[in-house]
């Protein structure tokens, strides 16, 4: 009995002194960073550097910081922000070779140029105050054009489609932002070690920017303005997304099948680049390499057909009867565990622990058998794009294709044991493009179908013109065995200002991109719950549930274009229609018919050659007086005087353009 | 020529009004009339009259056209500009000061009003040698004398009545010598120099060896000494001179126009700590402690003068851009001053602008050298190693070396630790920093005055800045701040005068006003001895002057060109003011031609 008593005062104490320990670290700050690295079905590889900085609440830990940046907690404290996502992204994110459903697609997939949004603890009236303010300091912090997010009608506010349960948010997006280096900069400049140290030595920038995707993304949370006392400070999370081509490392085996060879790679021939070394500051640098799941099904069968070998191989790491090896040995491998799946996924960790200048990390990752598989892919397709032709109207068109899999419907059975899936479509049009919204035609595979059939909430606000732009926000409730969907809007085009067409006019208008999120579908990593896992802020932020999300494509809307000499034109031929009505008018009234006639007259009375009379017509004319008869000193004299003029005119034109020109 | 003809010819060169056919006339004036040369009828004014209402209507309307198409100009007071801006450049803003003389156990001294006038004869000895800089005290000085000892009491007639001293204050003080401290504020209690605003200098006239010349950290200062009254004196007009009005500032210093304040009276300091190689070691601060207990009375003090916020980072990966070398007789690495200009990495020393700062911003850097370079000491120019291991750069801010204690006892560092800065270093740090700063004010940080007649103690407060410093730190500021408003809007109006055609927005104008305004005020507030009130809106007129001067509209060149104009109205009024200049020049030769017709055909209708 003592003794069971003393387990469990044992037990309590351990216990009391686990959650002080949990606390302790609470309260310090804390930098982290990661690379996740995973080879994609279409023979490139995807890298994300995962980087993430917390600090605890001012309430308890000061204003004065060791790791968090001095300017994003000016920042936050300034305008009050609750919570921001910016994000840079070049190129596209290919969602049918890349994968759609798994948790880093669908966070770190961003619509080309610039996004963001953010949310605000100011009072509903400060709202757009602060948000104006905020985009002039971030467009000064990452020296990009974000200062144009400013305008009324550049930025809108979602009710419940972009975020659920956000109040005080603003979106905005800028299509055709060009990024580069000097965005990165500043953005790494937010890190303790900048890009001195650790993993983020690797961004090397022409390799970073040769590749086929490349998105910066720094997301904010803070609840620092929280009465609560569960206050947790801030986090800052930095991620970079970059898809690359492999240089192909030495020739590997030569296929045999007839199928491509994955290439080779390894962290040099990648980044050009290796690791000597961790952040010094950071409480975790690890890299690891993701094997997805069907790539993990797939080695599974091969492997089968060769020898006994099953997923023990892969996660022993005996690399002899693989199809790929690799040439560090994991620290650990990380299983998904997912119970009704068959397939999980497998996460290699390797720790930059022991590297140093002298011995640099460079993992290679070596295939030595083709290999061909493919991304899990959201469950349906999105894409949009524009119909009609002309200047003056045409249509937007969202198309929705099933890939076909009926895995996902599962999660989504409504009561009456009908299959459902929902689709929020969250699209921002600008105001020139004037959307009809109650032309909104809903096509299930290829049939029209009535709006109350499957639109089970909507929101939409029209465009203001010169104000603020269309928002339309629709959710659908879809049958599960559906494999087309088609949601098609009309336009009318407007017309703009002379003053508000871009230096480019001719090159046409963006549209942003639209978001298509299945919130009843989610996806997170199931990993083991271990307790050392979840230190690693990576695989954390993997494990947290988020829906699936589709940045539809741009679209590029041409408008009319003036031709923009029009006005002066106007002015001119205004002008010279007013002068010749006047000068007219003023002839008019001073003229003397009768004694011009009489002149004329007695001139055709006299005989005289035909030249001559031409001549002293052609003088007369110019010189403005009665018509003389020709005797050929005057005409003589009348030459002289008209050159003796053209001579005065030019020298005073000469003179003009030397004192004034 | 034929009868009809010449009869149709001299119908056509009548006027289209037929005012008077010809009357049949005989047949020998009609044989010496000459329709080519005369004329009967008085040629007609009616098409004349039209055209040059024409053309004078269109003269009257030019003015009209020209002002409407005139761009906006908001009317600027360009003379009170420049009265502003010469009045301050030329003389010096003086402000009107009170000194007090106090003589103790002086028994032989009687002549109480002319002891004064010789201090003041001194003073203005002293003054006349360099011309004064700005913010001194002016011509209007009063020196007030008391003689207190132990039989007599006089006040000399200069002093007004509410500030005299008081005698036999001093009687029973004896520990003079002792406690400079005590003694200092005891004379702060009698003497009350917060709320009074009169500096005082005690002579206390005692049996001993070395006289002793103290400065105070209030408004006071005493000698204390076996001193002949003329001696004393020359100490008196030096100390208030060259201490209490100047600073203790030598001339050739840094300057009154390095107020290290932003346009709107506000100060960033925005101390950094640069670990330069976080592989080496990694050092860490109580920023709290530093903040709170060692910044927050100086941020106090300075109140008055300006608006002092602090903000604090810590940066890794900062090496310094200039070369050091290792010197053996001084076991260190050595870095000279000629290496200054190159120390600070701008490249990687990213030393943020605050979010706060609009242009007053100081950094205060704190340099951890790595192991490469470590211990890293400043040389000075003399081959000594300096003491603060600092420096600062005017305007910029300062910079501290700090070597860690590992560097010296060599041992190696475990990867992973963060050390902190022990407390006693850091206040060592805080007092350089603090040194720094007083030097970022332009005032000396040596706690002895040398003079040509005495050496003066320098009693240092622990708020860093004495009263009389202050005194002179908010003299300057309002000087400074009336010199810069007076010089920005004086290149605003050059600048707007400049450039004829430049959009003036009303609210530039309006900014322009009030700054002008406010500048006037402070004037009046200076000479009238306000100190506080002339300083606070002499900050007002500087800031407005300057956000005139960076008004977002001005920064924006719209300039509306001639050339444009020109384009634009050349279309219209080009054609239409040749048809009427035609007009006018063909009936104007029309009828002087016809008149001259007319008058010879009177002519010979007379001779006839």
């Amino acid at each position: 009995m003592v003794r069971l008593r003393s387990i469990l005062l044992f037990l309590l104490l351990f216990k009391s002194f686990g959650s002080i320990i949990a606390e302790e670290e609470d309260q310090i700050e804390q930098f982290s960073e990661a690379l996740l690295l995973r080879p994609l079905p279409d023979r490139k590889v995807l890298a994300h550097f995962h980087f993430e900085s917390k600090v605890p609440p001012t309430r308890t830990h000061g204003s004065h910081h060791h790791l968090f940046p001095k300017s994003i907690y000016q920042l936050v404290h300034k305008f009050r922000v609750r919570e921001m996502e910016l994000s840079f992204t070049q190129g596209r994110w290919n969602y049918a070779r890349w994968g759609g459903y798994d948790p880093i697609s669908s966070r770190n997939a961003k619509p080309p140029g610039v996004e963001l949004w953010a949310t605000f603890d100011v009072p509903q009236h400060q709202v757009d105050a602060s948000w104006r303010n905020l985009t002039h300091a971030l467009s000064g912090l990452f020296c990009a054009s974000i200062n144009f997010l400013e305008s009324s009608t550049a930025y809108s506010s979602p009710q419940w489609s972009f975020k659920s349960f956000a109040t005080n948010i603003r979106y905005g997006t800028l299509p055709r932002e060009a990024v580069c280096t000097e965005n990165l900069t500043p953005w790494l400049k937010l890190l303790p070690c900048r890009d001195k140290a650790g993993l983020s030595a690797l961004m090397d920038r022409p390799s970073i920017y040769r590749g086929f995707y490349h998105s910066q993304r720094l997301h904010l949370i803070s609840n620092e303005f929280d009465l609560a006392a569960a206050s947790s400070g801030m986090v800052l999370e930095q991620t970079l997304t970059v898809v690359l081509q492999p240089v192909t490392l030495g020739s590997g085996m030569p296929s045999s099948v007839g199928s491509i060879q994955q290439p080779s790679w390894s962290l040099s021939s990648l980044f050009g680049r290796k690791v000597s070394g961790r952040c010094v500051l950071s409480n975790a640098s690890n890299v690891y390499v993701q094997l997805e799941p069907n790539l993990v099904s797939e080695l599974k069968t091969t492997s089968e057909t060769q020898q006994q070998s099953d997923v023990e191989n892969l996660i022993s790491q005996a690399w002899s009867d693989m199809s790929f090896e690799m040439s560090e040995s994991a620290v650990r491998v990380i299983q998904e565990a997912n119970g009704f799946q068959k397939e999980s996924c497998l996460l290699y960790e390797f720790s930059l622990e022991n590297s140093s200048d002298s011995r640099p990390f460079d993992l290679e990752f070596r295939w030595k058998r083709p290999v061909t598989w493919s991304s899990q892919l959201a469950p349906l397709q999105a894409h949009r794009f524009l119909m009609g032709s002309g200047n003056e109207r045409g249509a937007i068109a969202i198309s929705l294709k099933s890939v076909g899999r009926s895995e996902y419907a599962k999660s989504s059975v409504n009561e009456e044991g009908r299959c459902s899936l929902r689709v929020d479509v969250f699209q921002v049009v600008p105001w020139y493009v004037k959307v009809y919204y109650h032309t909104l035609k809903v096509f299930l595979d290829e049939r029209l179908h009535s709006l109350a059939y499957v639109v089970e909430r909507t929101n939409v606000s029209p465009s203001n013109d010169k104000v603020s732009p269309g928002l339309m926000e629709i959710a659908l409730r879809l049958p599960c065995d559906v494999h087309s969907v088609i949601l098609t809007l009309e336009f009318d085009k407007g017309f703009l200002h002379i003053d508000e067409y871009p230096p480019d006019a001719n090159q046409g208008f963006d549209i942003p991109s639209a978001l298509i999120k299945f919130p009843e579908i989610k996806t997170k990593m199931h990993l083991f719950e271990d307790k050392s896992a979840c230190k690693s802020p990576i695989l954390s932020k993997l494990q947290e549930e988020s829906p699936v999300l589709w940045y539809t494509e741009v679209l590029l809307v041409p408008l009319t274009t003036p031709d923009f000499s029009m006005p002066y034109n106007v002015i001119t031929i205004t002008c010279t229609v007013f002068a010749l009505y006047f000068g007219s008018l003023l002839n008019a009234l001073r003229r003397r018919v009768e004694e011009e006639e009489r002149l004329l007259k007695s001139k055709a009375a006299k005989p005289s050659g035909p030249i001559g009379v031409l001549l002293s017509k052609l003088s007369a004319k110019l010189r403005g007086k009665p018509l003389e008869p020709p005797t050929p000193s005057s005409s003589s004299k009348v030459s002289y005087k008209l050159i003796l003029r053209v001579i005065l005119v030019a020298g005073i034109a000469a003179a003009w353009q030397y004192f004034y020109g | 020529m034929p009868e009809g003809a010449s009869r149709d010819s001299a119908m056509a060169e009548i006027s289209e009004a037929p005012t008077s056919s010809d009357p049949p006339n005989t047949k020998s004036e009609e044989e010496h009339f000459d329709p080519k040369t005369m004329r009967k009828t008085k040629p007609g004014l009616k098409r004349l009259f039209l055209t040059l209402t024409v053309f004078i209507s269109f003269l009257i309307a030019l003015p009209f056209l020209l002002k409407s198409i005139e761009i906006y100009r908001a009317p600027l007071p360009f003379e009170d500009i420049d009265l502003l801006s010469t009045e301050m450049e030329k003389n010096h803003l003086l402000f009107p000061c009170q000194f007090q003389v106090v003589f103790v156990n002086f028994d032989d001294i009687t002549a109480v009003n002319e002891l004064g006038l010789l201090i003041d004869s001194h003073m203005q000895k002293l003054t006349s040698e360099n011309s004064p800089p700005c913010g001194a005290c002016g011509n209007n000085v009063t020196v007030a004398v008391t003689i207190d000892s132990n039989s007599n009491c006089f006040h000399s007639e200069s002093g007004n009545g509410d500030s005299k001293w008081q005698c036999g204050m001093l009687n029973g003080f004896d520990k003079v010598n002792d406690h400079d401290e005590d003694f200092d504020e005891y004379l702060e209690s009698v003497l009350d120099s917060k709320n009074r605003k009169v500096y005082t200098v005690v002579v206390m006239n005692r049996k001993q060896e070395d006289v002793r010349t103290v400065v105070g950290k209030y408004r006071h200062a005493w000698i204390v000494g076996n001193d002949s009254v003329e001696k004393a004196v020359e100490k008196m007009a030096e100390i208030f001179i060259k201490v209490f009005v100047n600073g203790g500032k030598e001339e050739g210093s840094i300057r009154g126009e390095f107020m290290p304040v932003g346009a709107d009276g506000k100060v960033v300091l925005s101390f950094s700590l640069l670990n330069s190689d976080p592989h080496d070691w990694v050092y860490d601060w109580d920023f709290k402690e530093l903040d709170e207990i060692l910044l927050a009375p100086v941020v106090d003090a300075l109140r008055p003068v300006a608006d002092i916020s602090v903000e604090s980072q810590v940066l890794y990966h900062t090496p310094k851009s200039s070369y050091s070398y290792w010197d053996d007789t001084q076991g260190s690495y050595i870095f000279s001053t000629k290496d200054l200009p190159f120390f600070v990495n701008s490249n990687e020393w990213h030393l943020d602008t605050s979010t706060a700062a609009g242009g007053g911003q100081k950094s205060c850097i704190l340099y951890v050298p790595s192991a490469k370079e470590c211990p890293l000491k400043l040389q000075l120019p003399n081959g000594e190693i300096s003491m603060t291991n600092g420096f600062i750069s005017p305007m910029w801010g300062g910079i501290i070396v700090w070597n860690p204690p590992a560097c010296v006892e060599n041992f190696q560092m475990q990867h992973l630790s963060r050390h902190k800065i022990s407390s006693e270093d850091l206040k060592m740090i805080s007092e350089v920093f603090m040194g720094q700063l007083r030097q970022l004010f332009g005032l000396k940080s040596e706690s002895l005055y040398v003079g040509g007649f005495a050496t003066s103690v320098l009693l240092t407060s622990d708020k860093g800045f004495a009263e009389w410093e202050l005194d002179v730190l908010s003299r300057h500021h309002t000087c400074f701040n009336l010199l810069q408003c007076g010089t920005t809007l004086g290149s605003l109006s050059r600048l707007v005068q400049s450039l004829p055609r430049m959009i003036i927005m009303d609210e530039i104008g309006k900014q322009v006003k009030y700054s002008l305004e406010a500048a006037k005020l402070s004037l009046g507030n200076v000479s009238l001895g306000y100190s506080d009130a002339s300083a606070v809106s002499s900050r007002k007129a500087r800031e407005l002057a300057e956000d005139a001067f960076y008004h977002p509209s001005m920064m924006s060149v719209s300039y509306y060109s001639f050339e444009h104009c020109f384009a634009v109205y050349s279309p219209f009024f080009l054609p239409v003011s040749l048809h009427v200049l035609l007009a006018v020049m063909r009936e104007w030769k029309r009828y002087k031609v016809e008149n001259r017709k007319y008058l010879a055909w009177k002519v010979k209708v007379k001779v006839e």
